[in-house]
């Protein structure tokens, strides 16, 4: 149970489709109760590395990776782990807030039924408390029956929130979380993501950096060379440097506005 | 002619084009309903038994049959095609074998239905030796419909988008939990309506039963290995030998009464797949 | 996980039940067709109109030639209404009788064969015996009814093609001063076109495979013929006619008869998806 205070590592990860090299030799660290962004233009690698964080790449037919990936110390690409409870232990929020056809509180209580809980009042208990802590409650707390594809989009989004809190994670990935979301919205979200730090580990994918200033703690930034080249961690340091007085040129160019 | 004309004209002509069509399915079914409706609402027409030789016969009977048959049918058809449907659609995808299969169903569809007809004669009455029965209809039948309902619901889960699956899995859902939980609740309005057209065409098929579940039963099926003359098969056996007087009377009422009960299930079954999309939002219980 | 394979096993039964059904019907066909091509010769078969059978005679040349006459006919009047209706409902109906035309046609689909064989029997071919001074029976009739059979097909497949079209597509030609017509001639139809095309093969699958209310309409003679209102008859409407008293080599000719619808539609399906690759490319 060691990581020396970082959650989760990647170590030398490299990642395939087929024949296609798309992450090269990426490694990184994301610290305990912090926030961690990935920048880069597009398609520079960074949600395929943070799909590999929840093994959700698998689900891709004829992906692999090599070498390491560690929640907690514990290689999770190892031969035997629980994929499953992996998932549980790091969840996702996606790109375009995607509830289920079903009605708020059944897309809440998903996870937990899926963990076996079946007992009504805990149920209740459960969605009450996930969609507080998404700052959800206020706003449907007297709809619950209704379908959750009703709502806004960044109401939407804050219930796919509330349902990743449902199964108790540790980590919460963030796939571009607000890019389909209106700016108000979008506010509210990362201010529940300041809040969320306080218990859990965050990684998140934006192409807008001035949102990754804003929020994270630490931050990385990759790279593709050319069209066909695998993804690269150019550099990764606390936010605040990288903003502010990056090492690597190409981080400053990018930082500036010079391409991207 | 400058393009506003033509585009006039086209009008005309596609305006022209829709209601002929209306107006050959209104003229189709005034006419069926003229002919029979009538005697096709009499009590002594619909539950009355037939005769053979005399007038005045009714079609309960028939129509009993031809319900029954349907049922049983679609109880052997939904669930084997429902399961190829889902590995088809969420296992295997693109593979060769699967592609042989599609192909195989798309040819069968365009069978002339008389072939199935023949084979279950051969297969389930002779070879089975389970002689003229319900059952061996109903098998036959789901044959029959096997491309039809295996398209339908590999088309419907192929449309639940693909985001529902990741998230499903993201919060640690196995495959099979996501497809039960998620994608077949999903699919199922658009499975259901797709079994429309199959229970339709299991009440229209004559040439099916006729070789396989009897001709002329006047009594009411029990058990599914009992004969039976579904309502179809017997509008063609009173017209083409008609032993009977009045058969012009019975085979328009018998028409009537087929389209009335083809409407019936059309309706009820769009009703139950609102009804249960409806459900699946306000679920308490899952 | 044990139950996931368990289950993951029964879904490949119900696959490989299905084919397993499939694989027997074509081996049926097969099988019951042998004896007529071995016995009464290939000759005899596929390449004569004699059709004699009491004197061995199987010659299938004059319903081949049925079948594939009505299925053009059916074709020719049913196309154009189907697509037709299609874009009518797509672009141009007004909201209550889209619905109107929409539910009718499906209810349309959902008559059975004998009904509307039963209808071209009793006021199609009367009506075809009077303009034309004949019996009424034949291929005219026979194509009417074919038709009428296969609207519902053509009309509902054109519609989910039309419906599956980007509606940006519509939007740009429109906008740039375009009239409908012209947006649908020259943008809709060409981008709809391989749909549309399917939608007319699967028809005209429909049309060859059509028994009973063929049987009913086209007078079931034994002569060849490419006249619209003399007495012939298709594949299916024989084998209806024929195939309760049939025994031996007779009966296996009937089945040589199946074979070659089930050869035609293999031909039609695999038309199908040489256009739809070709797409793809």
């Amino acid at each position: 149970m060691n990581g020396n205070g970082h959650k989760m590592q990647v170590k030398n990860l490299s990642m395939y489709y087929e024949d296609f090299k798309a992450l090269e030799d990426i490694s990184l660290d994301f610290p305990s109760r912090r926030i961690t962004a990935l920048i880069g233009p597009s398609g520079c690698g960074k949600s395929t590395l943070v799909r590999c964080l929840n093994r959700m790449n698998d689900l891709i037919e004829g992906s692999r990776t090599e070498g390491e990936i560690t929640l907690d110390g514990q290689n999770i690409n190892g031969p035997g782990y629980d994929v499953i409870s992996l998932r549980r232990r790091v969840g996702m929020v996606f790109q375009r807030p995607n509830p289920f056809p079903k009605s708020i509180y059944e897309n809440v209580a998903y996870g937990p039924r899926l963990a076996g809980t079946k007992d009504k009042e805990k149920l209740d208990f459960i969605v009450e408390d996930s969609l507080k802590k998404a700052a959800l409650w206020d706003e449907v707390k007297k709809i619950l029956r209704e379908s959750g594809q009703k709502l806004s989009g960044g109401q939407q989004q804050r219930l796919c929130i509330a349902r990743v809190m449902a199964v108790k994670p540790e980590v919460i990935l963030f796939d571009e979380p607000c890019s389909a979301i209106d700016p108000i919205s979008t506010q509210k979200i990362e201010d529940l993501m300041a809040e969320l730090k306080k218990n859990y580990t965050m990684v998140i994918v934006t192409h807008n950096m001035q949102q990754a200033a804003r929020v994270s703690d630490y931050t990385a930034f990759m790279l593709v060379q050319e069209q066909g080249e695998p993804g690269r961690i150019i550099e990764f340091d606390d936010t605040n440097t990288i903003f502010t007085n990056p090492s690597d040129k190409r981080t400053e160019n990018y930082i500036t506005g010079r391409f991207g | 002619m400058d393009a506003r004309k033509r585009d006039r004209i086209a009008t005309i002509v596609f305006w022209g084009i829709g209601l002929v069509t209306l107006g050959i399915l209104a003229f189709i079914i005034i006419e069926i309903f003229g002919r029979g409706l009538i005697t096709a609402l009499s009590p002594s027409f619909f539950s009355g038994k037939p005769e053979a030789k005399q007038v005045g016969g009714g079609i309960g009977p028939m129509i009993v049959s031809s319900l029954y048959l349907a049922a049983l049918s679609m109880l052997i058809a939904l669930p084997v095609s429902i399961g190829a449907a889902i590995h088809m659609a969420e296992y295997a995808r693109e593979g060769r074998f699967n592609n042989f299969i599609r192909f195989c169903l798309d040819s069968l569809a365009t069978l002339p239905s008389i072939v199935f007809g023949i084979f279950g004669l051969t297969l389930f009455v002779i070879t089975f030796r389970w002689s003229y029965c319900l059952l061996a209809g109903a098998f036959t039948l789901a044959l029959l419909n096997l491309p039809i309902l295996l398209r339908g619901a590999e088309e419907s889960i192929k449309l639940v988008p693909q985001t529902y699956r990741e998230a499903s899995m993201s919060l640690g859902a196995s495959r099979w939990t996501t497809i039960k939980r998620v994608v077949l609740p999903s699919a199922m309005p658009g499975i259901i309506t797709g079994t429309v057209l199959p229970v339709g065409r299991i009440m229209g098929e004559s040439a099916v039963v006729i070789f396989t579940t009897g001709l002329f039963i006047r009594t009411i099926p029990l058990s599914p290995f009992d004969p039976a003359a579904p309502l179809a098969g017997y509008i063609w056996y009173a017209q083409t030998e008609a032993t009977v007087l009045d058969y012009r009377k019975i085979v328009n009422g018998g028409a009537a009464i087929l389209l009335i009960l083809v409407f019936l299930i059309n309706f009820a079954a769009r009703r139950f797949a609102r009804f249960y999309a409806k459900r699946k939002q306000l679920e308490v219980k899952f | 996980m044990a139950r996931e394979r368990y289950i993951k096993l029964l879904l490949v039964a119900c696959a490989s039940l299905s084919f397993l059904a499939i694989l027997l019907i074509f081996i049926f066909i097969f099988k019951e067709s042998m004896p007529a091509i071995t016995k009464a010769g290939f000759g005899n078969l596929f390449l004569s109109t004699q059709w004699n059978p009491d004197q061995g005679h199987y010659g299938m040349l004059a319903f081949l030639n049925g079948t594939i006459l009505t299925t053009l006919g059916g074709l020719i009047i049913g196309a154009p209404l189907g697509i037709g209706t299609a874009i009518f409902l797509d672009q141009m109906a007004p909201k209550k009788m889209g619905t109107l035309i929409r539910r009718g046609v499906e209810l349309l689909a959902g008559i059975p064969s004998v009904v509307i064989g039963w209808f071209g029997l009793t006021i199609l071919v009367p009506f075809v015996a009077r303009l034309t001074n004949s019996s009424g029976y034949g291929i005219a009739a026979a194509s009417i009814v074919l038709a009428v059979m296969v609207l519902p097909t053509i009309t509902a497949l054109t519609t989910e093609t039309l419906r599956s079209l980007p509606p940006e597509l519509r939007e740009a030609s429109l906008a740039m001063g375009a009239t409908r017509w012209q947006s649908i001639r020259s943008v809709l139809l060409p981008a709809a076109r391989e749909g549309i095309l399917v939608a007319v093969i699967l028809g005209m699958g429909r049309a060859m495979g059509e028994t009973m209310a063929v049987q009913m309409v086209i007078g079931n003679s034994r002569q060849l013929t490419f006249s619209l209102t003399k007495g012939t008859g298709t594949l299916t409407s024989r084998m209806v006619t024929d195939m309760g008293e049939a025994t031996g080599v007779f009966r296996s000719a009937l089945f040589a008869q199946a074979l070659v619808l089930l050869v035609l539609a293999m031909l039609l399906i695999i038309v199908i998806r040489v256009v739809t690759r070709k797409r793809k490319a």
